[in-house]
């Protein structure tokens, strides 16, 4: 029985068309990746030569191209990142371990210190945040978040009221209710769905705001050990 | 062949929205399995454990650090639980996102042993769970290209196989392989179940088993081979 065409008439040959060279062009670039995986010796190297085939992936799901890609694309970047952190964090336990030291269940030696940080405008920082709530959503927070942890870091001289941040994490949990309140009416009254976006959009938006903010506070603490 | 061929008659369907769960008497098995074990893990309390000394008649009792035990522990509940859902969906998305956080959360496992030669294994582990995500997403974005839907009950009804489905469903169970497949070998290899504290840990084996199983029982259902 022969397939049929799943393609509607709309896309155009030469998209795809595409599709094949795509999917043969992330087979390749994982294959490689694993090659010069196989050449390296050094651990570090090969972890970030790991990424690649990482990439590799990506190309395969971005090939497909419809909504339903789209859903995958998104967790397979999360769960690559997820995963290249985790193992980053055990290379980093292991060769401090190695050194006889004792070593936190999380080690972060993050030290950053460039002139950047304290001659940069905080203009930037409005422009990120007033940029991310026009776009509102996921990327719209991941923008403002931006926005909010450079003024953090550029305004670390001074030094931030700690408590201020400690009410934007609460307000970030609030935010995540929200966003699953408004899946669950997705899927349990999909007739309110305009409410149900509006509720996703902005309660993501929010949290991801936050959340990506929150990073410079837990960066500050780390900065005040030192 | 179809859905009830396979896995026995369908007991019922859970419809939310897009993604349709549903439960055969193959399925529920499994997943009671799996959530019977990790209530097993939640309310076991094995942080000390008693060792035989050779030579002598006595005893020694070897304890571990309250915090490690515990993350071990919430990673072990974290991982039964993934291993549950997937059992139950009816979507090879879900199915695809419960492998890589079981994927993820086997490194955690691994790495929360703080000795050299298991941090070893645990980046080792990673290297190959983060190799694993190119087959696993590009399987599942291939199948998705090739059916046009990654709901199984909607695959189940398309009568015919094309070799682009074949050709996914091999880089799946490559991808299925690569993340939850090799774990027992190197959380053995790492001598992890002799640790103190961790005979839980056997949810690794476990969760490897039930995905292998569930991994074919959907290769079979997309493949139609007989």
């Amino acid at each position: 029985m022969t397939a049929t065409v799943l393609v509607p008439n709309v896309v155009s040959p030469v998209v795809v068309g595409l599709f094949l060279p795509a999917v043969f062009t992330g087979i390749i670039v994982g294959l490689i990746g694993l090659l010069s995986i196989s050449y390296q010796k050094n651990d570090l190297h090969a972890l970030i030569l790991t990424d690649i085939v990482g990439i590799g992936m990506l190309i395969i799901v971005a090939s497909v191209g419809t909504d339903l890609a789209e859903s995958l694309v998104l967790p397979g970047l999360v769960v690559e990142l997820a995963e290249i952190m985790a193992i980053s964090e055990i290379l980093m336990s292991r060769e401090i371990r190695k050194q006889g030291k004792t070593v936190d269940l999380m080690p972060m030696p993050l030290n950053l210190d460039m002139e950047v940080l304290t001659t940069a405008p905080i203009f930037f920082a409005i422009i990120l945040v007033a940029y991310g709530a026009f776009l509102s959503g996921f990327t719209g927070g991941a923008i403002a978040g931006g926005g909010i942890l450079f003024y953090v870091i550029t305004r670390l001289a001074r030094g931030v009221p700690a408590n201020i941040w400690e009410g934007l994490a609460g307000a970030s949990g609030i935010a995540w209710c929200l966003w699953l309140v408004g899946f669950l009416i997705f899927f349990v009254a999909p007739d309110y769905w305009l409410l149900a976006l509006f509720l996703s959009a902005f309660g993501v938006f929010i949290k991801v705001t936050f959340k990506a903010s929150l990073v410079g506070v837990m960066g500050r603490e780390e900065f005040k050990k030192e | 062949m179809d859905i009830s061929i396979l896995g026995g008659p369908i007991l019922g369907i859970i419809p939310l929205g897009d993604i349709v769960l549903y439960f055969t008497p193959f399925n529920l098995f499994m997943f009671a399995a799996a959530l019977a074990f990790t209530a097993l893990i939640a309310i076991s309390s094995t942080e000390s454990q008693v060792e035989a000394e050779f030579g002598t008649l006595k005893n020694r009792e070897v304890k571990v650090d309250k915090a490690e035990f515990k993350l071990r522990r919430f990673l072990a509940i974290v991982c039964g639980l993934a291993t549950a859902g997937a059992m139950v969906t009816g979507d090879l998305f879900d199915f695809t996102l419960f492998v890589t956080l079981i994927g993820i959360v086997n490194i955690g496992i691994v790495a929360a042993v703080k000795e050299i030669d298991v941090l070893d294994a645990a980046f080792q582990y990673g290297l190959i769970a983060m190799i694993g995500t190119l087959p696993l997403f590009g399987g599942a974005a291939l199948i998705l290209a090739s059916t046009g839907t990654i709901s199984l009950l909607q695959i189940v009804q398309i009568p015919y196989t094309t070799s682009l489905m074949l050709f996914g469903s091999i880089l799946f169970f490559l991808g299925v392989a690569g993340e939850t497949g090799v774990a027992p070998f190197f959380a053995t290899k790492a001598e992890m179940f002799r640790t103190p504290g961790s005979p839980f840990l056997l949810i690794i084996h476990l969760s490897s088993l039930l995905i292998i199983v569930r991994t074919i029982e959907i290769l079979l259902i997309i493949n139609k081979p007989f």
